[in-house]
């Protein structure tokens, strides 16, 4: 029950943290100096042709009013119509959505097991002379954005090597399953493993070079919980018993260590989230991020309203699995 | 979900995860009976009637027909309508459609489809871009199944250029009906060469040869458009080999891939203009300085630095071969008169003229550049231009407001090469398009689109393509380049306006 009873509290705050971000959102984009009415017509329209369209788009009413009318068809799930493309937007996200979560777990994927490996390799070279060396790596591979990994990608594996594919989701030849939208998922559920291995193969660049940039961050701050937790009575103890070094460091210390590193992976999802949109472009991958770069370029203020409130609820949604995970992993917590 | 099992699930896990571990994928494809475009667009959506997208033509013209169509060349020729004549006036043309043509679901085409794409779907009030350019029908009349009569509330002499144009593709009335605009959108149905059997939104449109196709069958079977919307991404695709043809990747890596073995780069001219569209008011009032700007940008100059000395230098709003083009005119690139001029006016290097501009960045190839480019060509004759980066569609929403500054780089897309849909739409006062406001001007040019004897029409125009550039109204720069680089086995038809048509490739 305590467990429950502090989930519950934390899933409270994410309500008004929606409503602010929700209504900034709106706010600043109503205030940005493009006119969604003159947007949505074609560019040889007349002045009165788009007055009409305002009226229409009820763009001529008070800012609070259309943030409520807005606001209440959000609540049934109504984002209303792309000015672009002119469809449903809730249908717009709901093609682009799982593609973008899948590239991002993928990519979280990447940067865990990098930085696991790095931070357990830091941790090997602590007070060594290769540590500086290791240090110097890990700034170089933080420094480096994503847009560049995935361009260098393309340039070794796609033009030298020729050894992968970097455009779309899966090989032309294969027709999309579509069943949840998750291609990998939906590829084991009609169990297509040539599906399954076309979607990896285009998986690995993206998810590479959105991951990589982010495993820096995991290695430092698993090596320093792996350097405070090495300082605890149990570790001692451990060792007194006898046991040897690779058990004291992945059976005791690594599961205590990993508590900040997950709190850590939780904050970086949300980054990573967001960073998919040059990598999208890059890749031809059709997801949110590709259809908000469209949305920006065109002034599609309801897609760009929408991928803005979308992106909020999956970063707080994976901040409260994470909170969620730390409550569990972390008793002391649910007393607070 | 329903036949899933637990065995299916763990074998297909095993054997794609092995398989993905050990399989060295292919990338690099044969040459067969198909063909993979990269192409830096995707469709607006699969209504074609719907938005006006210039890049998504070559798209929309594999999978639907328009009308008329236009030969390599641009000449209007014959397509789903086999006969059309113009009124006198202007006021009416009458068409007739071929009889054997078939949608793609089997329904065959009439005048029915003719007159509910453009003049029923307009006053249902489908939100539709053709509803624009064909504002003029009061109604059509379809006294047989192959006959119409689009009747005008004034004279529409570019009517038949406007049936091979932008947006103007026939979609199924029965059809569209029967599944409404949704259903059209999830599954849409032309009549033209290629069947679409599968969209993925901004990744992958892939198509199927019409076996039933009424014209000549397309030679390739299957073609597979990859959107790759980043420009280096595509020269990477097309370099290894991921597809076969791309288009709008940077000059210089143009004549770089051209030069690989296997590839051919190519950079065509099109009709497409590059210009600076100008205010006739604030730092341009005078037209002494509007004129020195002009005469100080040398435009040969900029052809050879950003596009290989393949973009022909412009005098007037129109391209080489088009009917407003003249050949005879020619705008002088001259510092020392521009500098004189600008003397007249009390100004000169030491007391520059001060103006700004704005340009788009990455809009066109080498935008960016040309503007700074000519930018100091001004400032070595006493112009002191202030650069600013605006987005393509803010230009219209600034024009409207007033707010677009003396001068802005801008790239125009005429595929009929019809000189109204140049300076009519460029220059017109009424339209967007144009920051050029002087009524006495817009006058002149008003009236042109109301004169329907084709001869004093074109003549019309020609001269006030050249009055307009002689008063500092229009400062054509540049006829724009397409780059392309393909398989060199691949062949396709090269056309002027730049339309890149699957219909036409051919690997030899």
């Amino acid at each position: 029950m305590p467990l429950l009873t502090a989930l519950g509290r934390r899933l409270l705050v994410v309500v008004p943290i929606l409503a602010v971000v929700s209504m900034l959102l709106f706010t600043a984009l109503r205030i940005l100096p493009v006119d969604p009415a003159a947007m949505s017509v074609p560019p040889n329209a007349t002045k009165a042709e788009i007055e009409v369209a305002r009226r229409q788009m009820g763009l001529d009413r008070p800012l609070p009013e259309q943030y409520g009318i807005w606001l209440g068809h959000v609540l049934r799930g109504d984002f209303g119509r792309s000015i672009h493309l002119r469809r449903p937007v809730t249908e717009l996200i709901g093609e682009s959505l799982p593609a973008t979560i899948e590239l991002a777990a993928c990519a979280m994927l990447v940067a865990g097991v990098l930085g696991l490996a790095g931070g357990l390799l830091l941790f090997a070279l602590r007070d060594r002379a290769m540590e500086a060396v290791a240090e110097t790596g890990t700034t170089l591979l933080m420094s480096i954005p994503e847009f560049l990994w995935a361009l260098l990608f393309i340039f070794v594996f796609g033009v030298l090597l020729q050894a992968m594919p970097f455009t779309g989701r899966i090989d032309p030849a294969l027709r999309l399953p579509l069943v949840t939208g998750f291609l990998l998922l939906d590829a084991l559920l009609v169990g297509r493993p040539d599906i399954l291995v076309s979607a990896l193969q285009h998986m690995v660049l993206p998810a590479t070079a959105l991951g990589i940039a982010f495993a820096p961050p995991i290695m430092r701050v698993l090596r320093a919980s792996l350097l405070d937790v090495y300082h605890e009575d149990y570790i001692t103890q451990a060792r007194l018993r006898g046991l040897s070094p690779a058990r004291v460091l992945l059976a005791h210390a690594l599961r205590n260590a990993a508590l900040p590193t997950l709190t850590l992976m939780g904050v970086q999802f949300g980054f990573l989230f967001g960073g998919s949109l040059l990598v999208e472009v890059i890749y031809s991958y059709p997801g949110m991020g590709n259809l908000m770069v469209d949305a920006v370029r065109n002034a599609d203020l309801p897609v760009i309203q929408a991928v803005g409130l979308t992106y909020c609820v999956v970063v707080l949604a994976i901040n409260s699995v994470v909170d969620g995970l730390y409550l569990v992993l972390n008793p002391r917590l649910r007393a607070r | 979900m329903a036949g899933l099992s637990r065995r299916t699930l763990l074998t297909s896990a095993a054997a794609g995860l092995g398989a993905a571990t050990l399989a060295a994928p292919s990338v690099v494809r044969a040459a067969t009976d198909s063909a993979t475009i990269g192409w830096n667009t995707d469709v607006p959506s699969w209504d074609p009637n719907q938005r006006f997208v210039p890049d998504a033509q070559s798209i929309f013209k594999a999978v639907y027909d328009q009308p008329l169509d236009q030969d390599p060349k641009l000449k209007l020729v014959p397509h789903l309508i086999k006969t059309w004549a113009l009124a006198p006036d202007g006021l009416s043309l009458a068409v007739e459609l071929r009889d054997d043509v078939a949608f793609h679901n089997g329904d065959k085409m009439t005048s029915a489809d003719f007159r509910w794409t453009f003049f029923e779907r307009i006053k249902a009030g489908h939100k539709i871009d053709i509803a624009q350019s064909w504002r003029k029908v009061t109604d059509i009349e379809t006294p047989s199944a192959t006959k119409a009569v689009m009747r005008f509330n004034s004279p529409a002499p570019t009517a038949p250029a406007w049936l091979a144009f932008l947006g103007s593709y026939m979609v199924p009335k029965a059809y569209m009906e029967k599944v409404g605009l949704e259903g059209f959108n999830a599954k849409p149905v032309g009549s033209g060469p290629y069947k679409l059997v599968e969209y993925q939104m901004n990744a992958r449109i892939i198509l199927e040869r019409n076996e039933q196709y009424w014209g000549p069958k397309a030679p390739l079977k299957r073609i597979t458009i990859e959107v790759i919307k980043d420009q280096t991404a595509r020269v990477a695709a097309v370099q290894s080999g991921q597809v076969d043809l791309t288009a709008g990747v940077p000059v210089r890596e143009t004549t770089r891939l051209g030069k690989l073995a296997g590839l051919a780069g190519e950079l065509n001219p099109i009709t497409r203009i590059i210009l600076l569209q100008v205010r006739n008011d604030m730092g341009f009032a005078d037209p002494n300085i509007r004129l020195a700007a002009h005469h100080a940008i040398d435009k040969a100059a900029l052809s050879r630095a950003f596009y290989a000395g393949a973009a022909v230098p412009l005098s007037v709003p129109g391209v080489p071969g088009s009917p407003g083009y003249l050949e005879d005119f020619h705008f002088a690139y001259d510092p020392k008169l521009a500098m004189q001029l600008l003397a007249k006016s009390g100004y000169g290097p030491k007391k520059p003229a001060r103006i700004r501009m704005a340009t788009t960045n990455g809009t066109f190839a080498s935008d960016y550049d040309i503007a700074r480019a000519i930018v100091q060509m001004w400032k070595k004759v006493g112009i002191e231009a202030e650069l600013e980066v605006i987005e393509y569609a803010k230009y219209f929403e600034l024009n409207r407001g007033n707010k677009l500054p003396e001068s802005t780089l801008y790239s125009f897309d005429n595929a009929t090469g019809d000189p109204e849909i140049y300076a009519g739409y460029l220059l017109n006062p009424k339209l967007p398009f144009s920051p050029w406001k002087d009524p006495v001007f817009g006058e002149k040019v008003i009236a042109l689109f109301n004169v329907a004897d084709e001869k004093a029409r074109i003549a019309g125009w020609r001269a006030l393509n050249k009055e307009a550039v002689e008063i500092g109204a229009c400062m054509p720069l540049l006829q724009s380049v397409q780059t392309l680089v393909r398989k060199k086995a691949l062949d396709y038809t090269r056309y002027g306006n730049g339309w890149v048509l699957p219909q036409t490739m051919r690997w030899s």
